[in-house]
This record gives structure tokens, sequence and C-alpha cells, in this order.
């Protein structure tokens, strides 16, 4: 359970947020392209690292918060804490491919 | 747990053989017999002592059976680990009987045994041993296919572990938030050491113990270990910041310090888990102490130097009669002067750190002598081990370390990696005496008071690390994971197989996977596999323990059910009148009093009323709220009068429609939005979404009001006459208030009531808004002044065949996760000449393209069967469409039905296939109106 | 066919002899040094990567295959998943498809001899009212106009199916009813992995373990081949087999992918005697449950509500399984659970899979599985073979193409997914 930095409430536990998606600009609805509306739609970064993201604050002040979260620690900071430096390759050391006493299913 | 008469009547209970004198440590309280049943016979212990110390003070060897060999099974470290001593207690399987304390009357049965303990047909399986390699059912039953499931069976026959009841009152099980400063895990001498200087800093503190009793190793010391540990237990008791916690144990430590902790030992509570925010971690287990592989290492009378420690000095229980000790360190020294206090024969002790080793224990079912290295053979009923450590990094590797191997040490070490907030204290950081593992975890209690904002702490000083004899296995193959039944030959066959990588290994072996999850087999399976491989241990990689450290109840962690049903004011009145529940997602309603087609008929040709509170309501206010439905809604919404209401569906961004509902307006700047039931909350965070992030500008304000207003409809040719009686300051006369208007006004006495005229079901009707405080009573008003117009309640099955002969669609019954307006029948709505409209680029897109599929009315040829829902719509045995709704329409005395099909056959007059479940296929034609019943719309406009 | 294959053969014969003679069995999968250059590269040694590489040769005689993987064989979602095999899906494609699936799986032990342990135990979905009620049948109908076999069942028949069921209609989601699919059940992940690695590596296919692709190489609009830690392979085909990293791999090829990466937790208990014969799945619940042959009962969830590659697990994933499995199951409260792990779901918008043909010639896609991958492995392995070997896209896969989402063209299968195992 980490916890997300709410400009308005405080440090609260992610429960009370929902994820709502990376930031992006949508694109002008009178002259996107399928293209690109549908990209707008579907097509995230998904990067493996830090990211800004919007997240709603649904049991605490119901407001859209903007963060800059690392997608494999899940450490999240406030969204003006520097410019967030993009990840696009696959991240290196993530215990994926580690020896591993429990992580097996049956 | 009460004890079978059967048993009491039977022999008197085997006395204590195994007990001896009263022990200085000992914790067994000798004034308190208790009485319990093993295997269905009676036998008695002490209070203080744990199950299986019980049972060996009486002189009980054999535990348990193995679960593939059905070997016999001692005791082996006399702890929660144990492998041998899992048991069934009562209704509640794989006690940890090594760990579990006694209770008066406990049932206790031994697991994995048929028909009985000692003579175990299962047990035939050592025979083929041999051929039942691990892995051996990857290689065999392959053909013929058909015997599998038979196979199949005879394996699942040998599960182990114990069994659980089909029925079973509800023990109460509970959970609680704590937000301490610091947590410490574990209150051996550095736990309790740092509990106490967290504490003496300021902080409060948790300290948590998986056994009984404080002290860890000092429980079974020497006269000065027992006084230390009686002076750090007097000042935690002194101390008012720290909570101690016994019988508990800390499970879990998840993201930002989250810390779960199962506690037991509660008065009327079965287990507490509690979920701690820390500040601070402090991670104190000690070591565990590791078991040695050798021929026969598994056989009842083989212990490790810790186990018989703790049966002596704690529970007073004579171990053997005749030992031979392999010892490699001080602890197994001790053992030895233990054994010869306890008046133990010692027939010999082999000093591994002089290379001296055992060859192999010998033996039925216990031991009945040693063959050791140099070729003696000595007789014994005892063989203990003291030959290495591993430390228990699970917390540690849940935050996110790596431990590392340490060859010097012979055990993994954990890493210096911890993340703040996270510190290692005592045995698992180092060696030292008891002295130095309590300052050192009063140094590390000081650092994790400062992590939490109390005092200066410095970093603890590095305890030393002692080099060990690296002893892992003696010169002949015996078990490295007991409770799975894996030999080190298994491994290094498995190596020999490609199965040659930790993970691999224990995949196809199954070594670790077991009940003690790798605490005690890990670094053994990972010895083993480097000299099959030629590796060392350190190239083979770390562990990763994955949570939670201890098994850790369902019962516990699912707490009390605290999923929230919802009610509307008027359910006592529903209950009282005989509804049917009705689950909707969060809401319970009446679904129907009785007879649903009764009450739709009723409504036709009289007046009913329907609660329909959990409808969603949202209050907007501001100047910009036409912006906001003209881009959240497809219609247009600029020119909505006060005083109107209006229909409204809703996309999202990819063109599916999302949620429908009627927006009224009731103010200049105040309009009243309703949804769906089950879109109340999503659609509010929608346009709380388009107003914070895009159009931050816009005056809008929102409040939710669904359950500020209980919610009436009121619906029937009798339904205006009705609510004349009742209502103050209102004109209901067609004129003044006609369709698709809203109205404020006086009903039955109540002030600021909302009307709406509008028709879901078809008829004449208003919806009314009342205060929620006064929804009983306004329902009970018009029942009664409406009584001689036989007015009555309908439920929400009554609802749906109205709207279905109305045909009004419900969103995600009548359309799903892909249908557009368009393909709704509901495309004549949507107007795209809006500056913006959410989904608007799609609609655009969809409505150039034309829709594949279309909303329709249907109805069979013949008009007694009603289709069930989800019927496929068929050419051949081709799907062309689907049955989304039917019912049996009592105002048309036949079924009536929507359905999708493709547009090709959506042209009225058409006749389609529909294949119903029972595979009989029937003939319906396609309506030209969605709406079966009165399709003009007068019924609802007089 | 190399003779050692022989004397390797599975079979109780051969336990016994080797019990006699304490001979070991050769190695299940050989290792080699990397060759600079290869017909296909397949990247993700997981039931897809490895199952593709076997029908590639077992099928189309194309062995000259390398099949990379960053650490082990099966060791991502391959060896992480609940191993729930099913065909009840929604919409015709995906019944057609995992249908196939079902089969192949249903002989596979007997063509890669090797025991994968699929265990036709039936398969109950579970619906809590009256709209998950109605797509159970939707689903009903739709297997059983293509042939599969699924019908609705009433509370009843599921308590003579799972005695411990409390189908009480007191219960706070009283059952209603289940979608009850005989032919589905669970199968030995492990096996099918090693199984398909094992046969593969017989028929020539080198299996490349460690072995981690750090850049794919891309020149006039087709793929020459890809660079690893153990140095550079040339290939005119690659094909990225992966999940959890798909869209980071594609992104090494410069192909952009409508995925969201998204952990999935499972869980597994001590063992207990067997009580429980059936797969149950509740989706209102958001929770599956099997029991092992060992006993062990096996859960699973929906994936975590946000995007991570974290796999540390989380305590409030375990917190709400223990409270639905006890409002289905209540008697089993003091069963204790003992293990928690994650692994990576490629979640598309359409909840459907992305395969075949990439803007990047030559770069192929078999990803985007979501919680599906696994029972999808046989068929996927197939197909993928056939559209290498023969460069066309088999019409089973043809639904499942990367342009659909720019051209709008998704997959209906969402409706019944928001936990469908």
């Amino acid at each position: 359970m980490f916890q997300i930095p709410c400009p308005h409430c405080g440090l609260r536990n992610v429960a009370e947020f929902r994820h709502a998606g990376e930031q992006r600009r949508r694109p002008d609805p009178q002259t996107a392209t399928p293209e690109e509306w549908r990209t707008y739609l579907y097509t995230q970064a998904n990067d493996a690292g830090w990211t800004r993201e919007t997240w709603y604050h649904r049991f605490g002040c119901r407001r859209f918060v903007g963060v800059q979260r690392h997608t494999v620690t899940n450490e999240v900071r406030p969204a003006d804490t520097g410019p967030a430096p993009s990840v696009a390759s696959p991240p290196a050391g993530i215990d994926a491919g580690a020896p591993d006493a429990g992580g097996g299913a049956m | 747990m009460k004890v079978p008469t059967s048993a009491r009547r039977s022999a008197p209970p085997p006395e204590q053989i195994c007990r001896l004198p009263v022990q200085p440590g000992e914790l067994i309280e000798r004034g308190q017999p208790l009485s319990f049943t093993w295997n269905g016979r009676a036998h008695t212990g002490y209070e203080g002592d744990t199950i299986a110390s019980a049972l060996a003070g009486s002189g009980v060897r054999i535990f348990s059976r193995s679960f593939k060999y059905h070997r016999p099974r001692g005791i082996l470290t006399a702890s929660g680990l144990d492998p041998g001593c899992t048991m069934q207690v009562g209704d509640e399987p794989n006690v940890r009987a090594a760990a579990r304390r006694l209770a008066d009357g406990m049932d206790v049965r031994p697991q994995n045994v048929w028909p009985s303990l000692r003579y175990d047909v299962g047990s035939a399986n050592q025979l083929v041993g041999r051929f039942l390699t691990a892995g051996f059912y990857y290689k065999t039953f392959m053909k013929p296919q058909r015997l599998w499931p038979a196979y199949e069976r005879i394996l699942g026959g040998f599960a182990p572990g114990g069994r659980i009841p089909r029925t079973a009152e509800a023990d109460y099980y509970d959970q609680r938030y704590a937000h301490p400063d610091v947590v410490v895990a574990g209150a051996g001498p550095a736990g309790l050491g740092a509990a106490l200087a967290a504490a003496q800093a300021g902080a409060r503190v948790i300290l948590v113990e998986e056994e009984y009793e404080l002290g860890g190793c000092l429980r079974w010391g020497d006269a000065a270990e027992l006084a230390l540990l009686d002076e750090l237990r007097a000042a935690v008791d002194a101390s008012p910041d720290i909570e101690v916690l016994v019988d508990s144990v800390v499970a879990g430590r998840y993201d930002d310090n989250w810390i779960s902790i199962l506690q037991r030992g509660l008065a009327r509570v079965a287990e507490r888990l509690i979920k701690a925010r820390a500040k601070a971690l402090v991670v104190a287990p000690g070591l565990i102490e590791r078991p040695y592989v050798f021929a026969g290492n598994d056989l009842p009378g083989v212990m490790l130097g810790t186990a018989v420690r703790r049966l002596i000095n704690l529970y007073a229980v004579r171990p053997g009669a005749r030992a031979v000790v392999l010892s490699a360190n001080p602890e197994g020294d001790a053992a030895v002067a233990d054994l010869r206090r306890a008046g133990v024969e010692i027939a010999a002790v082999l000093d591994a750190r002089r290379g001296e080793d055992v060859r192999r224990a010998v033996g039925g079912s216990g031991v009945k002598a040693v063959e050791v290295a140099d070729g003696r053979r000595i007789e014994c009923d005892l063989l203990v081990t003291s030959i290495g450590w591993t430390a228990p990094t699970s917390l540690l590797n849940m935050a996110g370390a790596r431990p590392w191997y340490d060859p010097a040490a012979a055990r993994f070490r954990p890493g210096d990696d911890l993340p703040e907030g996270v510190l290692a204290a005592g045995g698992l950081v180092g060696d030292g005496t008891v002295e130095e593992l309590v300052a050192h975890g009063r140094a590390v209690g000081a650092a994790a008071a400062a992590t939490a904002g109390f005092g200066a702490g410095r970093p603890p000083p590095a305890l030393d690390v002692r080099t060990h004899p690296a002893l892992f296995r003696a010169s002949t193959h015996g078990m490295v994971d007991f409770t799975e039944d894996v030999s080190s030959q298994d491994i290094l066959a498995a190596a020999a197989e490609g199965y040659d990588s930790s993970e691999l290994v224990k995949r196809y072996t199954t070594a670790t996977m077991g009940p003690t999850q790798g605490k005690l087999e890990t670094v053994n399976t990972v010895a083993v596999l480097a000299e099959a491989t030629g590796r060392r241990i350190d190239e083979l990689g770390t562990t990763v323990w994955r949570p939670p450290y201890a098994p850790i109840s369902l019962g516990a962690l699912a707490g009390r059910t605290h999923e929230p049903v919802r009610h509307s004011p008027m359910q006592s009145w529903h209950e009282a009148h005989g509804a049917a529940p009705l689950i909707a997602g969060a809401w319970i309603r009446p679904d129907h009093y009785g007879d649903a087609q009764a009450e739709a008929r009723h409504v036709r040709e009289q007046v009913g009323i329907i609660d329909v509170t959990p409808l969603g309501k949202l209050d907007l206010r501001g100047p910009d709220v036409p912006k906001l439905l003209n881009l959240v809604y497809v219609n247009k919404w600029s020119k909505l009068e006060i005083g109107s209401v209006r229909y409204g569906v809703m996309c999202a961004e990819d063109g599916v429609v999302m949620d429908d509902g009627v927006t009224g307006r009731l103010g200049p700047e105040r309009y009243l939005m309703s949804t769906t039931s089950s879109g109340a909350a999503a659609v509010w965070e929608h346009l709380e979404g388009w107003l914070q992030t895009e159009h931050p500008d816009w005056a809008v304000h929102i409040a939710p009001l669904t359950t500020y207003y209980a919610s009436i409809n009121v619906a029937g040719p009798h339904s205006r006459e009705l609510l004349a009686r009742i209502t103050e300051g209102v004109d209901l006369s067609p004129d003044a208030f006609p369709y698709m208007r809203v109205r404020t006004g006086r009903i039955a006495g109540v002030d600021e009531c909302l009307m709406w005229r509008i028709g879901f079901t078809g008829e004449l009707s208003y919806e009314l808004h009342v205060p929620a405080s006064y929804g009983v009573h306004v329902w009970q008003a018009l029942l009664e002044r409406g009584a001689d117009l036989g007015t009555a309640a309908f439920g929400v099955e009554a609802q749906r065949i109205l709207r279905l002969e109305k045909g009004h669609l419900i969103v995600a019954q009548d359309t799903d996760g892909l249908t557009k307006p368009y393909e709704a029948g509901l495309g004549t709505l949507v107007k795209l000449d809006k500056d913006d409209l959410v989904g608007r680029p799609e609609l655009v897109w969809q409505q150039q393209l034309g829709e594949q599929q279309r909303l329709v009315a249907l109805q069979p040829e013949d008009g007694s069967i009603v289709p069930a829902e989800a019927s496929q719509i068929v050419r051949g045995t081709a799907i062309v469409g689907r049955i989304t709704s039917s019912r049996f329409s009592p105002t048309l005395d036949r079924s009536v039905c929507l359905g999708t099909v493709e547009v090709a056959l959506a042209e009225p007059g058409s006749v389609v296939t529909v294949l119903l479940p029972d595979a009989r296929r029937i003939r319906a034609t396609v309506m030209p109106e969605l709406a079966h019943v009165d399709p003009e719309g007068r019924r609802l406009r007089v | 066919m190399p003779s050692r294959q022989a004397s390797a053969r599975y079979s109780a014969f051969g336990l016994l002899r080797r019990g006699l003679t304490h001979r070991d069995w050769p190695r299940v999968w050989r290792e080699h040094d990397l060759a600079p250059a290869y017909d296909a590269v397949i990247i993700g040694a997981g039931v897809h990567g490895l199952a593709t590489a076997y029908y590639l040769a077992a099928k189309h005689g194309f062995t000259n295959v390398a099949v990379l993987d960053k650490a082990y064989v099966g060791g991502g979602g391959s060896g992480r998943n609940t191993a729930i095999i099913r065909s009840n899906y929604l919409t015709p494609d995906g019944v057609r498809f995992y249908d196939r699936s079902v089969k192949l799986y249903e002989s596979l032990a007997a063509e890669l001899n090797f025991n994968v342990m699929f265990s036709q135990r039936g398969h109950l979905t579970l619906a809590h009212n009256d709209g998950s009620l109605r797509t159970m049948r939707w689903r009903a109908e739709v297997n059983k106009l293509e042939g599969v076999d699924s019908e609705v069942i009433g509370p009843k028949e599921i308590k003579r199916l799972v005695p411990f069921m409390d189908v009480s209609p007191e219960a706070r989601y009283p059952i209603m009813g289940a979608l009850y699919h005989p032919p589905g059940g669970t199968i030995r992940h492990d096996a099918v992995n090693w199984g398909y690695a094992r046969a593969a590596d017989a028929l020539g296919v080198q299996i490349h373990q460690n072995t981690e692709v750090i850049g794919i190489d891309v020149r006039a609009g087709q793929v020459r081949g890809v660079q690893t830690n153990r140095g550079p392979v040339s290939a005119p085909v690659v094909l990225n087999c992966t999940a959890g990293w798909a869209s980071l791999v594609s992104a090494m090829a410069g192909v952009a992918l409508p995925i969201s990466t998204h952990p999935l937790q499972a869980a597994v208990t001590e063992p207990v005697k067997m009580f429980l014969r059936t797969v149950v799945v509740s989706g209102s619940l958001h929770v599956y449950v099997s029991q092992t042959d060992r006993g062990e009962l096996v859960f699973g969830a929906s994936t975590d509500a946000y995007p991570s590659y974290s796999m540390r697990g989380s305590l409030e994933f375990t917190e709400e399984l223990a409270g639905h499995v006890l409002a289905l199951m209540p008697s089993i409260a003091k069963l204790r659970l003992l293990r928690q792990w994650a692994g990576l779901c490629d979640m598309t918008p359409d909840f459907s899979p992305i395969m075949g043909i990439t803007p990047v010639e030559g770069f192929l896609l078999d990803v985007g599985w979501g919680t599906y991958g696994f029972k999808a492995g046989p068929v996927a392995g197939e197909t993928m073979a056939e559209l290498i070997a023969t460069g066309k896209t088999p019409q089973l896969i043809a639904a499942f193409d990367l342009a659909r989402f720019a051209e709008g063209r998704l997959v209906g299968e969402k409706g019944a997914a928001a936990v469908g195992h």
C-alpha cells in the first residue's frame, strides 16, 4: 500500500485514489485524424520508470491530482519535482529473472 | 475441541516418562495439568507445554508421516518450523504442534496417515522410492490419455495436510490500524534492546514476538542469560511506549512500510490482523538453525541442537536416553552441556570443526545407531546436529533488499541495500555474545527512532561475523526438504537433467515450496545444487522470499465484512410488505411484492408507486452548466428552459454509450441530473474529470444528491388524480404541467419536493424526489390517500416489464461494451454540430460508415414463448444478433423482446430465427418501433 | 531426429529401468553458443515463444530458430499464472480460438511425451446478479453454437459440484447460477513450458537462457536482427513473445503498442485434503480458486487497478481475496495463506491479444494477452508458426491484428472479461 502525496490532503494511501491514466493531450476533436484520435484513446507510453500521471482522490478531496510515479518501485513524488526522466528501454534489475524461493504457481 | 467420551473412558493416559526435574527456565506449570487426546487416546501435559512437548514428555516419538514416502517423522526443530509436527487439532488443519500451546480438551490427530501412525499403508511408497524420484509424474501417465484422470485421483489422494470442515461456526476475526513510530519484529536479545532504545528516544514502539514469551534464545540460556532476560523484560514491562504482542508475527512488509502483523492469543477473537504504517521497521528474527543432509536425517530422534535445548530448558523434556552430537558451533557445545545436565548419556561428540562427521543414522521408526565418518557405529536413540545457520532475511527481501552469500560465515547475509526506514538487528546481521547482541539492538533501535524523528541516532556498529565451517551435506544422501520429501539425490538428478538454476530446481523438485517456504531448506537446496553443477553458492544467486513471512489464516486476512449495503428510506416498508430482495450492486431493492405481472398490469390500469431512490442524482450549479451538458451528452442543451427536463445519452471518448438519464433545469443556474443507479458514481467522476482537467475555467459546481432525496415514481392513468390530492402549490393540469417538465412544490406537507413528469414505464407518471427523511411519510401518504384509486406498490421487475413494453432501453443490458448510439436506436439524438462533444470523432466516423448492428423490437411468432435473454439470433449456425431483453407482457398478453440484429435484418417486418437455450428454433418478427405498447406516446402525454 | 531421443523417451518403463540402474536422464534441453544468424529469433522463452518454436520445427520443418530469454525457461507469466484452461469465451472468434487451444492441450502430453497434467475437472463461473447471469447465458449460447460444452446451471447443481459452497439466498452476494464448462480445468504450467522446450530442443531449436535482447535492428522498414547481452544476432524474422515487457520490447523496433502493464496477483494456501474438484470463478467477487493435486488452494484475482511493473504484491490483495473466498466457502477460514506473488499482464483496450504483422516487415507480435496468455499458448504457437512459415495470417487470428485499434475494429470480448479466469 504505497502512498500518494495529495496537494490538498497530504500523504494518503493509494486505496483512496483511482488511477486516471498517464498525462496526455487530447487532440482537437474537430480536426483529429482517426490515427491521432485512436492513439490518444488507446496508446500509452507504458514506461518502466518515472511517469507523469493523474490520480483521482475518490475517497478524499475528489480532486484530480498530478504526480510522478516510478512504475517499477511505485515511488511517488509531487508533479512539480523536476523533470521526470523517461526510461524507454526494458528496465534492468527487475526481479523477473532472479532466482526466487517463492514465485512459483502450481 | 471436546474430548470424545470414549477416549475419556479408555485406559489411563501414559505417564510423563520423559519429564525432567524442574529446570530453571521452564515454562510449564506443573501444578496445572491439562488433558487432551492424541490419535484418540487420552494424554496429559502441563499448562505452558506445546502440543509437541507434551507428547514428547510422555514418550511419543513419531508425530507424523511424510508427504510422499510416508516416512515416520518426529521432532526436528521443536519450533514453529518443525516439518514433522504438523497436526490436525479439532477442525483446524496443519497446526504447528511444536509452536501451539496445549489447551485442555484438545483433540489432536496426526495427518497423512492411514490407517495409523505406526502401520501406514502409504509407507510402501518407500520401497519404490527409487522410481518415484522428483518429477517422476512428468515422465509417465501420458498414455493412454483417458487413464490420466484416474491416475490423477490417486496422486491427489496423496495430497498432504489436514482436513477442513464443510461447515464451521464462524469465528470472530478482526482488524486494527496502527500508526506506530517503530515496529520491532522479534523479541530476542537484539529485538528487546531495539525496542527499549527506540522507546527511550521517545518513539512509540510495537514489539512483536512469534512465540509466547519474550527473550528468544535467552530463554534457554544459562543463569546469567536468564538474569539478563529478567532485566530486559522488566524494562520492557515498565515502558509505557512499548506495546508488546506475543504469539504474534510480522507477516509482511509492503510498500512504504505498510506492515501486516498477525496477532493471536486474544480473548474471544480468533486472530487479529494489524495493519501498521510504521515510520521504521526493525527486523530482528535471529537465526534459524539449519538441518544437515545425510542418510537417515529425517528419522525420529534426529534433532537440531536448538531443538534439544528448547525441550530440556523450556519444557523439561528429556529428548532421548543416549545421544550422539555433531557440533560445529558453540550452540552445539551448549546442547551437549544441556544433555549432560538432563542425564542423557553422551555416547559421542563429533566436532565438525575438527573434521569429524556423521555418515548416516540407522533405524526404522527411530534412530537406533549412528555411523560415523571414521567407520564407527554408535548405538543411540538421539542424534543432535548443530552445523550452521540460515539468516531469515524474508522481511528485508520484501523491502527490496538482496541477501548475499558469505562463504566464511557459511550463510546468506542481509545486503546493505535496505530502503530508508527498514533496519536489521542482532543475529540476522552478525555474531556476538548476548550482551553484544543487546547492544547492537539498542543502537539499531536508536537509529530507527531517529528515522522516525526521535533523537539523533548514529549508524549502528557492525557486528562481527565469525567464521563457520561450511557444512551442508555429509558423504551420504538425505532429505533436503522434509515436508516435500525431496532428497539431495533428487536435486542432483534434476540438475543433471538441466533443471540447474535455483529457480528451475525448485520448480521441478518442489523443494522449498512446502509449508516452511524454504526457511529450513533453501540454503541446503542451493548448496546441493552448487555441488551438482560445480558452481559456487554465490554464483547461483540469492533467494527471494515472498510474503507472508509466516502462514496467515484466511479468516484473519478477511477480517469482518466491510462491504456496505445500501437501502432506501422505505426499506422497512418494503420488508414489512413482503418484498423479494433484488441485489443491484450495493443496493438492495424490492424486486416484487409477490406477483410482478399483476403489479405491471395494475400500473397500466390504475396507479402504482415504485421506490427509485437508487437513481443517481447530481445537483449542477453555475453559469457554465449548459456547456458541460453539451459536452457530455450527445444532444443539445443550450436552450433548455427553466422547468423543463430532457433525456440525454452520454458516451465515452471512444463513442461507446456509457450512461443515460434525464436532466432538468430548476433555475437560471441550477440543474438536476439523473443517472442510472449503477452509473451514479462513475458519471460524477466523469463530469469532475472534464471540469477539472480540460475545462477548469468553467464555473460549475457538482454535488451528489442521490441519497439526499428519496425518489418515488408514481405511474398509471390515475397518477395525476392521486398527486392532486396531496400536492400543494403546483398546478398539475396537463397544460400547466405537461410531459417533460419539472416543478417544485409541497407534497403531503413536505416542502421543496421535486416532481418530474417523465415516463420510463410509458404511462402518465411523475417522479417525486422528496427529502430522504420524509420518504416513508410521502410513500405512505400516497398509499393511504390513493387507496380508493387502487394505489399499490410495484417493484423493479414490474418496472422492467413496463419499460420493455414501451421499448425503453437499459444501458449495459440492451447495449454492451462496444455499442455506439447509432446501434442503440439513439442516433437521432446525436447532434454533431456542436463545438465539442465527448467521443465526437468516433460518432462522426460511425455516422459516416453506418452501423453494423441495430437495436430493434422483436415479436416471437408464438407469443407464448419468452426467449431467454441472451438467446442468440442465428442464420444457420452463424450468429446474427441476440435477444437483449425479454418478458411476457401482461398488457399485450404475449411475449415482447428487444434485441440487436445485423442491419440487413433490422428492417420492420424482417423475420429472424431465435435459437433458444433448449435448442428449439423459433421465428420472430422485427417490429416497426422499439415500443410494443403505445408507440405514439399518447398514454404518457395525457 | 537425434538418436538420443529414443533412449530419452519418458515412460513408466523408463522410470523403472533408470530407477534400477541409477542412470540420469539426458538434459531436458541443451546449451548452445549463440550463432551469428538464425532464420527466426523468438524473444521470450515462455509458453508462447516455446510453442511457436516447437510448431515451427514440428509442422513446418523450420528449425534454425533461436528462442531468447533474459532469464530462464518459463520464468515470466508462464510460470506465474494460475494455470486455468477454458474456452467458454463470449465472442465466436474468441471461442473458436481458445477451443483450438483446449484441443491442443488435450493431446499435448502424448504429443510432447511429457505429462502436462491437464486436469479437465470442470470450470464454474458464478453469477451473483441477473446481469451476470445474462452474460453467462450469452456465453453458454455462443459456446454451444461453436460446439463448446457450456451450460448455465442453478444453485442446487452448483452445491452438488462444490459441497463447500454457500448457495444460500442469505449470502451477501447470493449465487443465482453459474456457467458450467466441463472441459475447463487446470494444468501444470511448468510442465507445459518444459515439455515444449524439450520437444523443440529435440527438433533442433536453440533455447538460450540468460540472453537478454537489448536492441532490435531495423533498416529500411525491415527487421534485420537483435542485439543481446551476448552479442548481435541477425534474423529476417523477429517475434516478440514477451509478456510484461511487450511494449518496451516493441519500442526497440519503433512499434508503439496500445498496452498498459498491470500486475496480476495470485496466492496459494497450505495443503489440505482434497475438497474442491472444480475450478470456481466469481467475476463479481474478483476471485478464482482451484485446488491442486498437492492439496493447495490456488487463488487469483483481477489485475491491480493501476499499471505497474512492480511484482512485490500487496496486502490489500490478500485481504480482499480472503474476504471473498470466505463469502463463497465460509468454513475454510482456518486455512492459511502460504505465499503470494505477482506477474505482469499486458492489458489491451479490448481485452484481446495483438497477433501478427506490424509496420516493420519481419517484426511480428504475439503480445497483449492480458490475463489469458497461458490458456492460449498452444494455439498462439501454432498460428504464429504458420504465419512465420507461410507469410500468411491464419484466419483464426485475423481479428487480433494490431491495425484494428487505428481502424476502430475492437474485439467484443471486453464484456465478459472483468475477471475471466
